[in-house]
């Protein structure tokens, strides 16, 4: 278990947004987080990412509170929103920051952004524009590069398929089942195709509560389809 | 319509995110409007008396006329620098079943509202009305009053079309500067004289007052390429700034303090690459010439260094405050990315230390050359450093982490008060006033170098202590970033 989720509350005056009894999560295991607008998706993240402080509860990640210790950053990546982004950078700084701070060379970050040529489809490098100047797509793709970057054992993303184009939604789907085994992914989506395709477990959630979790099969769209539909 | 737009605008005031800061800030700013109008009402009246005093052997007709082309020259350049195009608000507009030459009316009214269209009326009308309506008569009077009106009306429309042009920055206004002073030269030596031509033109207006529509035919024409030009490039993307090529860059020299060089880095380059922070540092720089304001020779000369204390903190720091006060919100727009990334908050508090650090030695090594007055003045220069690196820094790091306040760091630097708030204000009192409480508390015994030893020691304390500050504030942060991330994310 790489990481488990003890009892999560956030509550914001008395609207209880978040209330996670308990979630554990495997080493290597691509799970998918569905839920409908203000089922507590991204605060979930952020208390994840220790943004947001938990009213009670707490995340547990390799043995470690995640509000207690700086461990956990050096195995986790992320992307939520364009806030990761520092958008006064051009790309390529930008990669450059992230990977000095894995103690990666300027040779090993240019080595590791040639096989995403295809990815970036030869908008991103060498533009000459800022981050801020690129569509809000380009950015999600800049975000997702750097947190992969990072060779994470955790990562997480906030609606990774939304403002991208079909091809490199298709691509990112292949990028992530690529990586599954070795890395364990949160990721959270709208979009049912993708994350029942992408994902060995989804967690449904509703006004911050876990409804249903279990692992992905062939009908698990046709189950998400009609609780959504209900 | 247009009053809908207007009553949109309104709207948008009251109802802004940071609406007791900005009202705050507004009322400040009113102030300061008020301020200046008074100054230029004063000028106005005082005008018949002090025309004659600046310029004794001219009529004061002649000096009067003179003025008012250069008076129109420097507005321009101003509003260059400051004036600002009402672009984005129009944005959610664009696409509704508006006609085009409606948004058109509304953005050219909307730039009226501006303080130097009423700068004018103050600084000349009085003396329309006084003198010369007793000189010349009613009539010329109203010829005096259309072309200064349609000048400024001038100005105000081929700023505005200038601007969308997109040729202007900060080296077309220093270039225009320099052309007036130029000019102003040129004067001075009598070869070329704008005065002179200033006041044949409004001479003959005096003679022949029809003449004066003139300026409002010119008015008209400028106004009218504006409008058809706006038009015709009513898109978003063609009205603001044009885009140039963006480079990588590397600065080598931070990359011996290792992860506190590149964090130190980052926030250079993010200074640099936005106007508002830019424009935030350079203040530190035009502040260089306080010293000639209070480096006095009888000052001098008696040692009473009190005054000069408060002029050499203020040269030497002012950078360390004017950027520090409001951190960390400079980096609040990815403030969440920082966080979750592995920076270690220690680094994190280095590497502003660092910043600071080399900021007020360039500024104090600057400052030198004001040795040429007076040698003692390199010590005094020494003690303010050492005050400023020592407990300055750490002054406004402590008090950043209370700062809670998001700053849109790509918003325009001019009269932009977001993110102002009471930290802010807090933080300039200690910064001056304790340096001259030390000083003064050894100045009653007359000990006057003591005083500022004593001040220079405890800066120095302060800086060997570093170490310990930067724990403190690394620890302050981990506990407040929860509510510092939030206050950014607004």
């Amino acid at each position: 278990m790489i990481l488990e989720v003890k009892n999560l509350k956030k509550v914001y005056g008395d609207k209880t947004v978040v209330n996670i009894e308990n979630i554990q999560i495997e080493q290597g295991e691509t799970v998918g987080l569905v839920g409908n607008n203000g089922a507590g998706k991204t605060t979930f993240f952020r208390m994840l990412l220790d943004l947001i402080r938990p009213t009670e509860g707490e995340i547990i990640s390799k043995n470690e509170n995640v509000s207690q210790g700086d461990n956990w950053k050096s195995y986790t990546a992320s992307f939520l929103d364009e806030g990761f982004l520092i958008d006064y950078l051009t790309p390529e700084e930008y990669f450059t920051f992230i990977g000095s701070l894995n103690n990666l060379s300027i040779a090993d970050v240019s080595a590791y952004l040639t096989q995403y040529g295809e990815f970036f489809n030869n908008e991103i490098l060498n533009s000459g524009k800022y981050i801020r100047d690129f569509s809000k797509g380009n950015q999600v793709k800049v975000g997702i590069a750097a947190a992969l970057m990072q060779k994470p054992e955790i990562l997480i993303l906030d609606e990774p398929f939304a403002n991208l184009d079909p091809t490199t939604q298709i691509r990112l789907k292949n990028l992530l089942k690529a990586q599954t085994g070795s890395m364990t992914t949160f990721i959270s989506s709208h979009d049912l195709n993708h994350v029942t395709d992408v994902c060995n477990r989804i967690i449904l959630v509703e006004k911050g509560k876990v409804i249903k979790d279990f692992k992905t099969d062939e009908n698990t769209l046709k189950e998400l389809e009609s609780y959504f539909s209900a | 319509m247009l009053s809908t737009f207007l009553s949109h605008q309104k709207k948008s005031f009251w109802r802004s995110r940071n609406r007791g800061g900005s009202i705050a800030a507004q009322v400040v700013l009113g102030l300061f409007m008020l301020y200046f109008l008074v100054i230029a009402a004063a000028l106005g009246f005082g005008m018949t008396v002090l025309l004659p005093k600046v310029f004794p052997k001219v009529d004061v007709m002649t000096s009067f006329n003179g003025i008012i082309l250069y008076y129109f020259a420097f507005d321009f350049l101003m509003r260059l620098q400051l004036q600002e195009l009402p672009t984005l608000s129009i944005i959610p507009y664009l696409h509704l079943k508006v006609s085009k030459s409606k948004i058109v009316d509304f953005l050219n009214i909307k730039a009226l509202f501006s303080a130097f269209n009423l700068w004018p009326f103050l600084l000349f009308l009085p003396f329309c009305f006084i003198t010369i309506a007793k000189q010349h008569g009613i009539l010329v009077v109203l010829a005096y009053i259309l072309s200064i009106f349609s000048l400024m009306l001038l100005n105000n429309y081929l700023i505005l079309f200038i601007k969308r042009k997109s040729i202007s920055n900060i080296l077309f206004t220093l270039g225009g500067l320099v052309v007036v002073s130029g000019f102003a030269a040129l004067e001075y030596f009598k070869i070329i004289s704008i005065t002179a031509a200033s006041d044949i033109v409004f001479r003959a207006i005096t003679k022949q007052p029809l003449l004066a529509l003139i300026f409002p035919a010119l008015t008209y024409l400028v106004y009218k390429i504006n409008s058809v030009f706006l038009r015709k490039n009513l898109y978003v993307e063609e009205l603001s700034a044009k885009q140039e090529k963006k480079v990588s860059t590397d600065y080598p020299f931070f990359n011996r303090f290792g992860k506190v060089g590149v964090l130190a880095a980052l926030e250079l380059k993010l200074i640099i690459r936005h106007k508002r922070p830019r424009n935030t540092v350079l203040m530190g720089t035009i502040i260089l010439a306080y010293g000639f304001l209070f480096y006095k020779p009888q000052v001098l000369q008696t040692n009473s260094f009190g005054m000069m204390l408060f002029a050499a903190v203020f040269m030497t720091g002012m950078s360390i405050i004017s950027y520090g006060q409001f951190m960390f919100a400079w980096q609040s727009a990815h403030f969440d990315g920082l966080l979750s990334k592995k920076i270690d908050f220690k680094d994190f508090i280095k590497a502003k230390f660092l910043l600071f650090t080399i900021a007020s030695t360039l500024l104090t090594i600057a400052a030198s050359f004001y040795c040429f007055i007076d040698a003692k003045l390199l010590l005094l220069h020494l003690v303010a450093y050492l005050y400023n690196i020592g407990f300055t820094t750490v002054m406004v790091l402590f008090l950043a982490t209370y700062n809670y306040k998001r700053i849109d760091v790509s918003r325009s630097a001019s009269f932009n008060w977001q993110g102002m708030g009471a930290t802010q204000w807090i933080s300039i009192f200690p910064f001056i006033l304790l340096p001259i409480l030390i000083y003064w508390a050894f100045n009653l015994f007359h000990l006057p170098y003591v005083g500022l030893a004593a001040i220079g020691l405890f800066g120095l304390v302060m800086l060997l202590m570093r170490g310990f500050w930067v724990n403190f504030i690394a620890k302050r942060l981990e506990q407040q970033r929860y509510k510092i991330a939030e206050g950014f994310r607004e």
